[in-house]
């Protein structure tokens, strides 16, 4: 072993443990992505009982996957279910389906026990308001009703309907009715079984979605050959994961594949021989190797966005090997071998380095950990590319190993086509020009920090989702309040307070309806009183009861035994022995219990929509322990602080940037960094002038921006004379290869990638063009040829 | 072998047909006017109550809209059913209504008690499993839920009928028992009073 190839070797091992690592991961399967979407929003650290409700309001419905197979008349949408179902019904280590067809009956000692305090709202405020007679019409019309078998009681335990009514309002929460040891729900003619699936594997394994998906397809086709007028909807976090994961796969196997082919071309190009790619490509494998082993140790699983964006690496890995390539062409002149030609680039190769991490750890400065991650893992495969170029390309590139093709001259030449900065006359018009349309640009720029930038699930299970929030009228998932107390007495009363609320609301249908605990367990006040209200006004001596009994003709005997029974049915009811019930099912996931010190639960809310956010806001304000959660807004407003956020962090880092390169240029720092910030006026001149509203994203690729663009500066400002294109050579293989890199990216359907792809595809070509233009020494040749205009 | 199995299918055949024979005779005994009014007579023995419970008054039953009920005496109170929703009424004031928006069961109340006020025993199959036996020109059924919810609070529903349905008797699981006989049937456009028509 030569000592001057040590470096070479050490490298060769690490690379090699790497390749173990990697093919470890593989083998084992740990390298599956992760396609979790929550994974990438940022998690709730200020409180924790926030973050436990969000926490428990996923984790009830992730695992959930809801079918609905409808058709217009029942016996056909029975048999379309039944086809549907039986192609699933084998798959019990997939999903298993739950026939809870009789579950929101309530239990029937439950019942029995607690009976009397179980009312509804505007019973309990009718038996203040309402006379007695109020009540005996009220029982006697439900005496005489035909309809008296159906009811949840016999008419003796509950002849005021208190109860009936109760449990009609409960019913009413759900449209799911059983039928036929089926659940239904009906539109119109329109019939649907309901069939609600519980997954037994998890929602966002990839080889969980590549089973279950063509299944589900099989399944629905069984459905559309029993009913063929038919329709199946479905709504799961796995549809959604499964739609995203194909996706992002698609995506980097697009960027990856195409950013190879455009770079391996591009270097064809340049140097007419196959081993110039054999050594760019291996700096680049080295590169997403090294990023891909190393992040799955720092986060345990790597994202599948992440891989996406890691995709458009590879159009910035190649940057550093090229650089030295190019550079070798004109070092054969100069005589200089390989190590001494490195020596000599040591110092550009790390300031351009150091100055893309710097930009992509800048999107790890927010509390996005899908950003982080994709940062972490491109500054990682950056430092892994430079890092094979610094230890192999001098003892791989001999002298004499390159040499330049012919389309190299004509790009060097196209150098000559760039004007000056010193053409003042010019200037002055280009500069005008460039300020005219880079304000009107600006002007139109508007700002959205909308959360469907994170996700955009394709069109078909938005139109499933809907209709089944029509069809179902589900509790909203994303908006609640958050309700807390000392004591569960307390958390209940503080429940019924906030409901009070919100039952104007409902009566203006402005809302849908509302579920909590307290409308199946009341607060012991409030259970206290109800208590009272009947004893007052339905079982006094002369009170309802007792005269409904002559209007009958029944004995006192009947009104002792009937006050008796209705007596024993009002017994204390606590929040426990409910959840011990099977009743309690619909409820479980709202009630939090204890945590942290004091008790919580969720009130949930049916028929949230955009317009009445404000009124549901407003209900909360001023209520003791009562918090209103809004999980998009609150996303939202982080996407907008941090875009706010980083706008300045851009403004420091050009401070930054300017010190560091000051240290090497001087007084011409300023000439490495006003392209960069002329090319991101120009972007986002560009952005606003087609239409697009300024996000988070954009924000973050003006950052990596400034990292790729002081690259080119420094390139360039080594080798600012004209005679000696190599800089410029050095760009322009770059700026092709990000080209590549990110605009594949801004065909992402993820909005957010496709957002970053663009900025850094218009930038990348601004700055690159612009670039020359600081190119100050051109004016003194003499005896080259003339510039032409720009 | 094979013979015996044949004559075992063609046996199971005809147990088959011999059971599903009366609903379709009584189907065809069965007049279906457009508009079907009378009276009823309501009589409930409820447990722990000496005294039955007895009330009257008149019923519509009106093809493609809907059912009318009035109970007249002791206790005067107006019910109507659509297939939308379900209406209970003192004189004009509503004192209960549920829709079908809201409520999906109330498709099915209806469907249920309009086929057994018009003896639509087909309809009727869907929801409860059907005995029956026809004399000549009068029948009588009995009705068992197949939904295992109604069945926990209905033990059986008991028709007896002609052209027109004579009685239903209700026996629910706590005891308690419904019966209604119907009589002074008319039918055709002349049997809904003006104010019963103006209530649909």
């Amino acid at each position: 072993m030569n000592r001057r190839n040590l470096l070479a070797w050490v490298w060769g091992v690490i690379v090699c443990l790497l390749l173990a690592h990697s093919a470890y991961l593989l083998m084992s399967d740990r390298l599956a992505p992760d396609t979790d979407i929550l994974a990438l929003l940022p998690v709730q650290e200020r409180d924790p009982v926030l973050q436990k409700a969000v926490t428990h309001i996923v984790a009830s419905t992730r695992q959930r996957l809801v079918v609905l197979v409808g058709a217009d008349d029942w016996e056909q949408t029975r048999r379309a279910a039944n086809a549907y179902h039986a192609v699933l019904a084998p798959h019990t280590e997939l999903l298993r389906l739950d026939d809870r067809a009789n579950s929101w009956q309530a239990d029937e000692s439950l019942v029995g026990r607690h009976r009397l305090i179980l009312m509804t709202g505007s019973d309990e405020r009718a038996l203040k308001r309402q006379p007695e007679s109020y009540w005996i019409n009220f029982a006697l019309s439900n005496l005489y009703s035909p309809f008296a078998g159906g009811k949840l009681a016999p008419w003796q335990d509950d002849p005021f309907g208190l109860f009936a009514a109760w449990m009609q309002a409960r019913a009413g929460e759900t449209r799911i009715r059983p039928r036929d040891g089926r659940l239904f729900v009906s539109e119109g003619r329109r019939q649907y079984v309901v069939m609600l699936f519980t997954l037994g594997v998890s929602a966002f394994s990839m080889s969980a979605q590549k089973t279950l998906m063509p299944l589900l397809e099989e399944a629905q086709q069984a459905a559309r050959m029993a009913a063929p007028q038919g329709e199946v909807l479905k709504e799961g976090v796995i549809l959604h994961a499964a739609a995203a994961g194909a996706q992002a796969q698609w995506e980097v196997s697009i960027i990856g594949a195409g950013s190879i082919l455009g770079i391996a071309a591009l270097i064809w190009l340049t140097f007419h021989s196959l081993k110039p790619i054999a050594w760019i490509m291996l700096s680049i494998g080295v590169g997403c190797l090294g990023a891909l082993s190393l992040c799955w140790i720092l986060f345990e699983r790597i994202h599948l966005l992440t891989l996406v964006f890691g995709a458009s690496l590879i159009g910035g890995a190649q940057d550093y090997g090229s650089y030295f390539l190019c550079n070798r062409l004109t070092a054969e002149g100069q005589k200089l071998d390989s190590r001494q030609l490195l020596r000599r680039l040591l110092p550009a190769l790390t300031l351009a380095l150091v100055t893309t991490v710097v930009g992509y750890l800048a999107l790890a400065l927010t509390p996005f950990p899908g950003l982080q991650q994709m940062a972490v893992f491109s500054a990682l495969g950056l430092i892994f590319a430079w890092l094979s170029v610094i230890c192999w390309f001098p003892a791989l590139v001999r002298n004499g190993a390159v040499t330049s093709a012919p389309a190299v001259k004509w790009f060097e030449g196209s150098l000559w086509r760039w004007q000056s900065l010193r053409c003042r006359r010019r200037l002055l018009w280009a500069g005008s020009l460039f300020i005219v349309a880079a304000v009107f640009g600006l002007s139109r720029l508007d700002v959205q920090d909308d959360i469907r930038l994170l996700q955009s699930p394709p069109r078909h299970l938005i139109a499933d989702q809907l209709q089944m929030s029509r069809l179902l009228a589900a509790p909203a998932p994303a908006q609640f309040y958050l309700v807390r107390g000392p004591t569960v007495e307390d958390l209940l009363q503080r429940e019924e307070a906030l409901k009070r609320r919100l039952d104007p609301l409902v009566e203006k249908q402005i809302i849908g309806g509302y579920h909590s605990m307290s409308d199946w367990v009341p607060s012991f006040q409030t259970q206290a009183a109800r208590r009272s209200l009947i004893e007052k006004k339905l079982l006094d001596e002369d009170g309802a009861l007792a005269t409904l009994a002559r209007r009958i003709g029944a004995g006192s005997q009947w009104v002792d035994s009937t006050r008796d029974r209705l007596r024993a049915s009002g017994l204390a009811l606590t929040p426990d022995e409910f959840l011990s019930t099977a009743a309690s099912e619909s409820v479980r996931h709202l009630w939090l219990g204890e945590v942290a010190g004091g008790h919580a639960s969720i009130v949930a809310l049916r028929g949230v929509s955009e317009a009445n956010l404000l009124f549901l806001r407003r209900a909360a304000s001023g209520l003791e322990g009562v918090q209103w959660v809004d999980t998009v807004e609150e996303i939202s407003s982080v996407l907008g602080r941090y875009r706010r956020y980083m706008g300045w962090v851009i403004v420091l880092s050009y401070f930054a940037v300017y010190i560091l390169l000051y240290s090497r240029y001087g007084g011409s720092a300023w000439r490495v960094l006003a392209p960069i910030a002329l090319a991101s006026a120009a972007t986002l001149a560009v952005l606003g002038i087609t239409g697009q509203s300024l996000q988070l994203f954009h924000v973050l690729a003006l950052m990596l921006l400034l990292g790729v663009g002081v690259d080119y500066g420094i390139f360039f400002k080594d080798h600012p004379r004209r005679s000696d294109p190599v800089g410029w050579l050095s760009v322009g293989l770059s700026a092709l290869s990000t080209l590549f890199s990110f605009g594949l990216l801004s065909l992402s359907k993820t909005p957010a990638l496709q957002a970053f792809g663009l900025t850094m595809l218009i930038g990348t070509v601004a700055v690159c063009l612009i670039v020359p233009c600081f190119d100050y020494e051109t004016q003194q040749k003499v005896g080259e040829p003339a510039p032409l205009a720009l | 072998m094979k013979i015996g199995l044949l004559i075992c299918a063609l046996t199971l055949t005809a147990v088959a047909l011999v059971a599903a024979a009366p609903v379709a005779r009584i189907q065809s005994i069965l007049a279906k006017p457009e508009v079907l009014c009378g009276r009823f007579d309501q009589t409930k023995r409820l447990v722990g109550l000496k005294r039955p419970v007895t009330s009257n008054g008149r019923f519509c039953v009106l093809a493609d809209k809907g059912v009318l009920w009035r109970s007249l005496q002791p206790f005067s109170t107006t019910l109507r059913l659509t297939r939308d929703q379900i209406v209970q009424m003192q004189g004009q004031r509503v004192t209960q209504r549920l829709d079908a928006r809201r409520e999906p069961a109330v498709q099915m109340i209806h469907d249920v008690f309009f086929a057994l006020l018009a003896g639509d025993l087909g309809q009727l199959e869907k929801f409860f499993v059907v005995e029956g036996d026809v004399h000549e020109k009068s029948w009588s059924v009995t009705l068992k839920a197949r939904e295992p919810g109604l069945a926990q609070a209905i033990s059986g529903i008991a028709l007896e009928g002609g052209v027109f349905v004579k009685s239903i008797a209700i026996d629910e699981t706590n005891g308690d028992r419904t019966k209604i006989v119907f009589s002074a049937i008319q039918t055709g456009a002349g049997a809904i009073t003006a104010e019963e028509a103006a209530l649909f």
